[in-house]
């Protein structure tokens, strides 16, 4: 579990000279949804990104997620336990309540924006508060892509 | 909207239609509102807080199944259905309202007021199953035995916007579209905030239904927009539990009964 995510850079299918696209995806795959819920602010090549940067696409907003989250493990000890390892091709059981998911967000517009060689991805996970926002201890995922489309 | 269309079962019965809940009638909205308080007086599976425990605590989360998953839509469509026919129940000619969030930016008056024609308005608040407030609290998720509403807290996700559905209407491929549609309903629940902001206790808020019933509204819509894209073959067959019903089952809201309008009123006939 993590509060800021700032990737590495990665190549940018924006770049000049790259083959032109109709969409770009941010696609988040292992997310993690069993805690409390937040919203996953996404931020192009804007690394100093925090809980008071505005949704602006001039401050490199590209859009957001949002967990709406399982708020923790009501039952008993291994109720939440995620089974792992091979599974049984017999068992037509739905996946466990906590099976990790995926996500996936249309940043098209914001990435036509960027012509730079390589992109940063900053994440701002905000949970809303009564009297102020906070930042959320509970993004985890396992990896993600940028996918575009022509 | 509205088809018009009549019931593939029954056609000479009319459909039932939700309306928008701005636009309901005086009448409308108090047959509406005596049925959410008979429910709450019901202990049993016919009443409020056991239907609203099957989205949430107490154990089992039977959503569970449905949140990030293809089958969102249609486990959703389902609870809503089987709702409205234990509301239905008690008074015979309600529907479930739905609340349009891109134009009513705020939580709509018949909710958001205390009182209604001197009485506890029950689309306010709810009492919250004591044993679903007590599991929460074992683990931490400490939520009061009334609910509460946070609305546009600092910090919240903005409401989807009229541009943005009408942008997730064009979509093209139900899995696009759902994982989308999903995504704008997340930030509904977490804007509206206090019970409705996390999954074991959404549904124990009366809005929660008003919520979903646009989220079911713009599936439909997207649903006569593309009427030859279907959901995945694959997963026609899934079941969807607790309610006896199938994928397929949920995919004509016709067949099922219902269709959306944003106003409806009733004339005699010649008798």
């Amino acid at each position: 579990m993590a509060g800021l995510f700032v990737s590495e850079p990665v190549l940018n299918p924006a770049a000049e000279g790259e083959p032109a696209f109709t969409r770009a995806d941010l696609v988040f795959y292992g997310v993690d949804h069993s805690g409390p819920s937040f919203e996953a602010r996404i931020f192009l090549n804007s690394p100093e990104a925090g809980l008071s940067t505005p949704r602006d696409p001039e401050a490199g907003f590209a859009g957001s997620f949002t967990i709406f989250g399982h708020a923790g493990c009501a039952g008993d000890a291994g109720h939440c336990d995620v089974p792992t390892g091979p599974a049984d091709p017999f068992d037509v059981r739905p996946p466990h309540a906590l099976t990790r998911q995926t996500r996936t967000v249309i940043i098209t517009e914001a990435l036509q924006r960027i012509s730079a060689p390589e992109l940063i991805i900053t994440i701002v996970p905000v949970r809303p508060g009564p009297l102020s926002a906070e930042l959320a201890e509970t993004l985890a995922f396992d990896e993600f892509r940028l996918l575009t489309y022509l | 909207m509205s088809t018009g269309a009549v019931s593939p079962q029954h056609p000479a019965v009319p459909l039932r239609h939700r309306l928008n809940i701005d636009k309901l009638s005086a009448a409308q909205l108090a047959t509406f509102r005596a049925a959410i308080s008979g429910a709450m007086g019901i202990s049993d599976e016919r009443g409020y807080n056991d239907q609203a425990g099957i989205h949430g605590l107490p154990l089992p989360i039977s959503c569970d199944v449905a949140h990030g998953r293809p089958i969102f839509l249609p486990w959703h469509r389902a609870y809503l259905y089987f709702f409205e026919l234990t509301l239905r129940d008690l008074q015979p000619d309600v529907t479930l309202p739905w609340w349009d969030w891109t134009a009513d930016r705020h939580v709509p008056p018949a909710y958001s007021e205390r009182d209604a024609d001197g009485q506890p308005n029950p689309l306010f608040s709810a009492k919250v199953d004591p044993l679903a407030v007590q599991q929460g609290a074992e683990e931490g998720d400490r939520k009061g035995d009334v609910t509460r509403r946070e609305p546009g807290a600092a910090g919240a996700p903005p409401l989807p916007t009229a541009k943005e559905i009408n942008d997730l209407l064009a979509l093209r491929d139900f899995l696009d579209f759902t994982q989308q549609l999903e995504q704008y309903h997340n930030n509904v629940h977490v804007w509206v905030g206090g019970h409705m902001g996390d999954i074991p206790f959404a549904a124990f808020d009366p809005i929660f239904y008003a919520h979903h019933a646009m989220i079911d509204r713009v599936w439909r819509l997207w649903q006569l927009r593309h009427p030859s894209i279907g959901v995945p073959h694959r997963l026609l067959g899934e079941a969807l539990p607790p309610f006896g019903m199938t994928v397929h089952q949920t995919l004509d809201s016709n067949t099922l009964g219902y269709d959306y309008a944003v106003r409806g009123s009733t004339g005699a006939g010649t008798g």
